[in-house]
């Protein structure tokens, strides 16, 4: 039990009673074996809104002990409004250690990105997912998508960046990548940007993926061949960010913020709050940087 | 010389069901042998049953008993009374050919085309094909202007000289003919005589339906008369005239 | 001819069964020609075809005839899993050396096959085409499905396919939603061929199309069978279309097969009533 003073009421251990979290630690196995299948689960009440983060959570909250060390990123940054919100919360109901140093770590809940520096086998990487379908844009019936995804029937979401190709000359998507897990399932499991795309193949870690909302867990286990979709001829591409330098610690290879002045003026920073802080004190984290062919 | 062809005890009945279930015998317990290499006649009056019987051996009719062997050049013995669909297409494709009283062409398909296409499904290059098919045409004067037009357009006498190259090129062991010199001039005739004559010093076997004397005596080693569908005696014409 | 030859068949077709509604133990008995209907007078069930069997060999086309209901799209759909049999076997030569009944395999299985070695032509544009994507888009699919991940080689083959068929390579990237019934089949026939599969089904692909039309379509289809060689099913109730593409036919009544043979017997020397009164309604 956890106490909360301040509305003299106590809670459990995590949030969470007991039995869902074994619902939920159960299908989160059943993810890691199916790597890519998004597994349904119940999704309990949190106190947030579905939609803000109940994904992570639930995950987060079922996997965390006294012991483990919580880090909380909301694109990227530590500092954000919600990522504080969150870690207070889950401080509060699993009595943990939290840390902003990506390398202390055991669990890290993101949203929107996966950290520049490496993640080690000791590391969980907790994802919160707005839309985890990622056959919804060319299928709108969860029937429908549900069986192609039994039948690895791919083709609509091929055609699909065949025509984004021939309409826009590239393949680019914004956020959220297609993928291909482990060669079978096809997902798109978190809105992270192309760059961060590479860093879920053969990690050393473990990704999961929950989406709150729409009530599904998804994993890449470690040492996991993950492949972005791509032809032949027209590769799959990282962000580009040629000749521009982070203005706060002159780096050039990381997934930058555009900032803009009052004046119109624009400069770049690095996204990754932590990865900058340990650049500009000296220390150059391990990374792994895709480059476009 | 060897057998190419032996029909056996051939009946063929039509039996019409609209208006009212109807029978008629066409052909009565035909028997007969072809020998390789040899023009056989086929005479008869009109609805003597020449085209049925013909007709069965092509299997465009399917005859009510008896059989209809012929001896293949892999040196196996169909019988095209009953044999398998896609055994008859086979031999329609490589060694029988029909070359009917009228030119069924596909439409839209033109004259050179129709003659050069079966020579092209053999293998012939596009130009070898086509330049075949036009000595062909050069031969039994068929006018210049017409290569490249669509057969169903033409004239009795010349959808048959169409009819008469594409069977020709085709170069079959077993040459099915049915009226070949009806609607054609004299000298057109002698053409086409020339021609069945050359394809039979090149191997082929042809069977001939013909009213016509001139044609019958030219061509044919032997003849055979039908009457009411049913078989009366062969006759050898060759050795009456000689010319 | 000899024994070798006879087990050439690409595709082997017996007993194939397919009953809509719940069918009794008499169902199959209490229907077909001799009945007049395909109605199973005790509970209603339909039964769409019962007992079919046929043999397809390579290269040939086989013509299904038969009046309106008599069971000529379902089969055709069955034999491209579009629905699931009742009953019967069917084997395919491409798979497992013809040694599998193709009916029972996994989705999956079914899905590989149709996308690698079939292609189907249906009736309505619509069933076959996406009209989300373009007309590049759905030739595209077919492609993908097959193997091809390479753009450049697809809007070539794409490209190639629409010249072929005369639809103006300029609407490539326009969804056939804007084309003319006749573009849109014959984007469907490019779709379908795409990948050179060795059988292709057509479904009653001219009708309701304009006569100049239907005369293009299918001299298409007739210079695609003798270019490629593919094997080809083609459904027409119409024996102009039949005489004009195909080598043997296959008569439906009742969801029976009531006669096959060679077409051009079928067309001059039909041996069952039904088939005598269809070809005499032709001329
Ligand atoms: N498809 C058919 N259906 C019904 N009866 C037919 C059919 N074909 C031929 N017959 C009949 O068979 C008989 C023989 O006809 P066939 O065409 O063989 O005559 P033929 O000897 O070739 O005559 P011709 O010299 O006039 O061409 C005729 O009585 C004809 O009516
Ligand atoms: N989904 C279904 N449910 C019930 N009955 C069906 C269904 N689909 C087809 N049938 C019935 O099965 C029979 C055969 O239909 P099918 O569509 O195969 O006919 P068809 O020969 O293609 O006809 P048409 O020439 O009109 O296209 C018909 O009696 C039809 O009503
Ligand atoms: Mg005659
Ligand atoms: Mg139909």
């Amino acid at each position: 039990m956890v106490a909360a003073t301040k509305f003299q009421s106590s809670y459990h251990y995590g949030f969470i009673d007991e039995a869902t979290k074994k619902e939920i630690r159960r299908k989160t196995l059943k993810a890691v074996c199916i790597p890519g299948y998004q597994v349904p689960y119940s999704s309990p009440e949190m106190p947030i809104s579905r939609g803000w983060g109940t994904g992570g959570l639930h995950l987060t909250l079922t996997l965390i002990g006294k012991s483990d060390v919580l880090k909380i990123i909301d694109q990227g940054s530590d500092a954000s409004v919600n990522a504080c919100h969150l870690r207070r919360f889950v401080q509060m109901m699993a009595d943990c250690a939290v840390t902003f140093d990506t390398a202390q770590a055991t669990i890290i809940q993101s949203r929107h990105r996966v950290p520049e520096e490496i993640l080690t086998n000791r590391q969980i990487l907790v994802l919160q997912v707005p839309q985890p379908e990622v056959l919804r844009g060319v299928e709108r019936f969860e029937a429908r998508t549900r069986q192609m995804h039994g039948e690895a029937d791919y083709s609509k979401i091929w055609v699909s960046l065949y025509e984004a190709y021939v309409r826009f000359g590239a393949t680019m998507r914004g956020s959220g990548y297609p993928i291909k897990v482990n060669r079978r399932y096809i997902t798109t499991p978190s809105p992270i940007p192309r760059w961060d795309t590479p860093n879920l193949s053969m990690a050393h870690c473990l990704y999961l993926f929950g989406a709150g909302r729409e009530k599904r867990i998804q994993a890449i286990p470690p040492h996991t061949p993950v492949e972005p979709l791509e032809f032949e001829d027209v590769k799959f591409r990282v962000e580009e960010f040629a000749g521009i330098r982070c203005s706060v610690s002159g780096e050039s290879r990381a997934f930058m913020d555009e900032i803009f002045n009052g004046e119109g003026h624009r400069r770049h920073v690095i996204n990754d709050s932590n990865f900058l802080d340990k650049l500009t004190s000296g220390e150059r984290p391990p990374q792994r940087v895709f480059v476009n062919s | 010389m060897a057998t190419l062809l032996k029909v056996a005890n051939l009946h063929k009945e039509f039996t019409l069901f609209i208006p009212g279930a109807k029978k008629i015998r066409a052909l009565e317990n035909v028997s007969f042998d072809m020998e390789e290499g040899e023009i056989l006649g086929l005479t008869g009056k009109s609805g003597a049953g020449k085209s049925t019987l013909m007709k069965c051996i092509y299997r465009t009719y399917l005859p009510t008993s008896g059989s209809i062997r012929m001896h293949l050049a892999n040196g196996g013995v169909s019988n095209i009374a009953h044999a398998p669909e896609h055994e008859v297409l086979s031999i329609r494709r490589t060694e029988m050919h029909y070359c009917s009283q009228f030119l069924h062409a596909i439409p839209r398909v033109p004259a050179l085309e129709v003659v050069s296409e079966g020579l092209r499904v053999r293998g012939y290059s596009r130009e070898d094909a086509s330049g075949q098919a036009q000595k062909c045409f050069e031969r039994l004067a068929l006018p210049e202007e017409l290569w490249n037009a669509y057969p169903s357009t033409f004239s009795g006498g010349e959808q048959q000289r169409v009819n008469i190259s594409r069977a020709v090129l085709s170069r079959p062991r077993l040459l099915l003919v049915d009226e070949p010199t009806a609607s054609l001039d004299l000298k057109t005739k002698d053409a086409v005589i020339d021609i069945l004559l050359e394809l039979k010093a090149s191997g082929t076997s042809i069977l001939l339906i013909t009213h016509d004397a001139h044609t019958l005596n030219r061509l044919c080693d032997r003849c055979l008369h039908l009457e009411n569908g049913a078989l009366r005696n062969a006759v050898p014409v060759r050795n009456t005239e000689k010319v | 001819m000899n024994h070798q030859e006879d087990q050439n068949w690409l595709l082997r077709v017996r007993g194939l069964t397919k009953i809509f509604g719940q069918p009794c133990d008499s169902s199959i008995a209490q229907t077909g020609p001799e009945h007049a209907t395909n109605i199973c007078p005790e509970t209603g069930a339909v039964v769409a075809i019962a007992d079919i069997g046929f043999d397809l060999y390579p290269g040939e086309v086989l013509g299904i005839v038969g009046e309106s209901g008599s069971g000529k799209s379902t089969l055709v759909q069955l034999l491209h899993f579009d629905q699931e049999a009742s009953g019967g076997r069917v084997l395919f030569q491409e798979v497992d050396q013809g040694r599998t009944n193709i009916l029972a395999l996994s989705n999956q299985r079914k899905r590989f096959i149709k996308n690698h070695l079939m292609g189907m032509v249906y009736q309505n544009p619509r069933d076959g085409l996406n009209f989300n994507f373009t007309a590049g888009g759905n030739i595209a699919e077919k492609l993908l499905m097959a193997g091809t991940f390479h753009v450049g080689k697809i809007r070539g083959r794409a490209g190639y396919l629409l010249t072929q068929t005369e639809v103006p390579v300029l609407r490539m990237d326009e969804t056939p939603a804007s084309f003319s019934g006749g573009m849109q089949q014959r984007v469907q026939i490019s779709k379908a061929v795409a990948n050179n599969p060795p059988l292709v089904f057509f479904d009653e692909v001219t009708s309701g199309l304009d006569v100049s039309v239907q005369a293009k379509v299918l001299d298409l289809i007739r210079k695609l069978q003798q270019e490629s060689g593919i094997s080809m099913i083609v459904v027409s109730h119409d024996l102009g279309v039949i005489r004009m593409l195909t080598d043997r036919t296959i008569v439906l009544k009742h969801g029976r097969m009531v006669e096959h043979g060679l077409t051009d017997q079928i067309l001059q020397d039909p041996q069952h009533a039904y088939t005598q009164l269809l070809v005499s309604s032709l001329l």
